[in-house]
């Protein structure tokens, strides 16, 4: 059964007859690898990201491409001007904009993302994406949550500071901006070219907060999310946190279609809860990519496939993958992915 | 006696309510409580219970961990002003986040918990150069580093802990001074901290906390 990548998804997600179970491979950094330049540089360029992505995938073969350049990008159309970067891994934010709490009520959403100068390269990162991949291979953005957006903006610690001891009124008048803004990032990106968005929110995991406080706080900011931009082509995803205590729940109240589980949520459990309704993607865990044998990793593939390939809606994908990881392990996940996630008697049937 | 507040105390801050925290505090103060007695038999109680519910597979969240230490260190610091006579310290520990890692969450759980533990804590910063690292144990007599990572590079890379094994070494300060490491990478991986040479990791916070003051314990005092 010859499918194109998109096709793919599509089947998964609505339980129709696929040759395999689609693969994401989430590289990132690695692109820069590819082209030879170092991260700074590669970065600089939506030209050089959507190489980079159209090299990678289609010397390992799975079945997405990436929009993102790298988280802080979000802080830059907000304000950011100092991103730390390395050699050896992902850029992380530097300047927070939000260095006071005085500091919430100047936060400019622009106007118009796509005409912002921190939007351009990735702009025309998804013009080239589309224009050599369009409509066969998944183009995936990466959306940061209205309530794990200030993160990103004043800092972890801060953020959490705010969120759980207030001023109340500083933390809703910051989330009123960071919801503004999300739905226009969302817009821009869907209006580029992106098919997936990759709803980012550890908030949205009871690993970073109670249940009670998941539900009378971010939850509500889920449905208010949701709401404003749909549920199509959204993924679920908490990060590295687990969501199989909250999945039952943002099914039923919000209705997203897809859950990218954490590597320590039950995949079997996700795909119980999930009943058939909804497609769940089980995730290697990457660090130990690093280090494993490439045995190693096929077990560990053939364990993720046992849970999660029967009864179908199921996506093999990794987390975000370190740079570190030798390239023979990304191989033999992509290569045993493939094969144990076959519907058309591969080595798992 | 204040076993009913330990369990109240307890309730608040695993509820992640801090108001109520420090209401149940001032009971305890109002029925006769010392200030040694709130530090030592209801905040430090109250983190092992903590600890030990984590251990059991209960399912505690980041949110719990912050308030936990930012519980105890705005009561332990309160308190301590009150105390009738200034406590013994413990032992002293710098701590950062390692080069290139502006993730600060994770220390700051660390440091509230362990001021009311009795531990000093330097911190220094975000970003912090491995010879930053050792220079400041030196100039502050530490006994203990602390290093937080949350991003594999900044965790397994030359600049981490790995540069600071390294300076130990050069220095001949192996023998009085201990690495901790701590943050995401360690969790997914729990060799991890033995592959960047450091000497202990924790999985968590509030347990970092616990295992900090196991390592200056082990430790002789510098002269």
């Amino acid at each position: 059964m010859a499918m194109t990548a998109l096709q793919r998804l599509a089947a998964a997600a609505t339980r129709r007859p696929a040759d395999r179970a689609p693969i994401f491979c989430n590289l990132f950094d690695q692109g820069a690898r590819e082209l030879g330049m170092p991260l700074r540089e590669y970065y600089s360029r939506g030209a050089h990201v959507a190489e980079g992505q159209l090299r990678l995938r289609e010397k390992f073969g799975y079945d997405n491409l990436w929009s993102l350049f790298y988280v802080g990008k979000e802080a830059e159309l907000l304000g950011c001007n100092r991103i730390c970067f390395a050699d050896d891994g992902p850029p992380n934010v530097e300047h927070f904009v939000i260095d006071d709490l005085d500091d919430i009520a100047s936060l400019e959403v622009p106007a118009d993302i796509t005409r912002h100068p921190a939007f351009e390269q990735p702009a025309e990162c998804l013009r080239l994406l589309r224009q050599h991949a369009g409509g066969t291979y998944p183009i995936c953005a990466y959306i940061t949550s209205t309530m794990s957006l200030p993160a990103l903006l004043m800092g972890m610690e801060r953020w959490m500071s705010l969120l759980l001891m207030g001023p109340v009124d500083a933390r809703d008048a910051l989330l009123a901006r960071c919801h503004e803004f999300f739905v226009k990032e969302v817009e821009a990106y869907r209006a580029a070219g992106a098919d997936v968005i990759l709803y980012a929110n550890p908030f949205g995991s009871t690993d970073t907060v109670s249940m009670k406080f998941f539900l009378s706080h971010a939850l509500p900011w889920i449905e208010r999310d949701l709401r404003a931009i749909g549920t199509d082509g959204v993924v679920y995803y908490c990060g590295t946190s687990r969501i199989n205590r909250v999945l039952d729940i943002v099914l039923d109240t919000v209705g997203i279609r897809t859950y990218y589980l954490s590597p320590f949520d039950s995949i079997a459990d996700a795909k119980e809860i999930a009943g058939g309704r909804a497609l769940t993607c089980g995730v290697i865990n990457d660090a130990r990519m690093i280090d494993w044998t490439e045995d190693e990793v096929v077990a560990e593939v053939r364990r993720m496939t046992d849970a999660g390939m029967p009864g179908g809606r199921f996506l093999i994908g990794t987390g975000v993958m370190p740079l570190a990881i030798p390239e023979a392990n990304i191989r033999a996940f992509v290569t045993a992915a493939r094969d144990f996630g076959s519907h058309d008697g591969g080595a798992h049937a | 006696m204040l076993d009913s507040y330990i369990a109240a105390y307890n309730d608040a801050v695993f509820d992640t309510d801090r108001d109520e925290a420090l209401r149940v505090v001032q009971r305890a103060l109002d029925d006769g409580a010392s200030p040694e007695d709130i530090v030592f038999r209801l905040v430090v109680p109250a983190m092992d219970q903590m600890i030990k519910a984590i251990s059991e597979d209960f399912d505690a969240n980041l949110a719990q961990h912050f308030m936990t230490a930012q519980i105890a260190n705005e009561v332990t610091e309160s308190m301590l002003r009150r105390f009738t006579a200034p406590p013994q310290a413990l032992g002293r520990i710098v701590m950062g986040t390692a080069r290139g890692d502006m993730h600060s969450l994770g220390k700051r759980i660390v440091m509230g918990c362990l001021k009311a533990q009795m531990v000093e804590c330097v911190d220094l910063g975000v970003n912090v150069a491995p010879d930053r690292f050792v220079d400041e144990a030196v100039a502050q007599r530490a006994s203990v580093i602390g290093i937080s990572a949350m991003m594999s590079h900044t965790a397994r890379g030359p600049d981490g802990c790995l540069g600071v094994r390294r300076l130990l070494q050069e220095r001949g300060l192996e023998h009085r001074i201990r690495i901790i490491v701590g943050g995401a990478p360690y969790r997914f991986d729990p060799d991890l901290y033995r592959v960047v040479q450091a000497d202990a990791w924790a999985e968590d916070g509030i347990t970092a906390g616990k295992v900090i003051a196991g390592l200056l314990t082990e430790l002789p005092p510098w002269p």
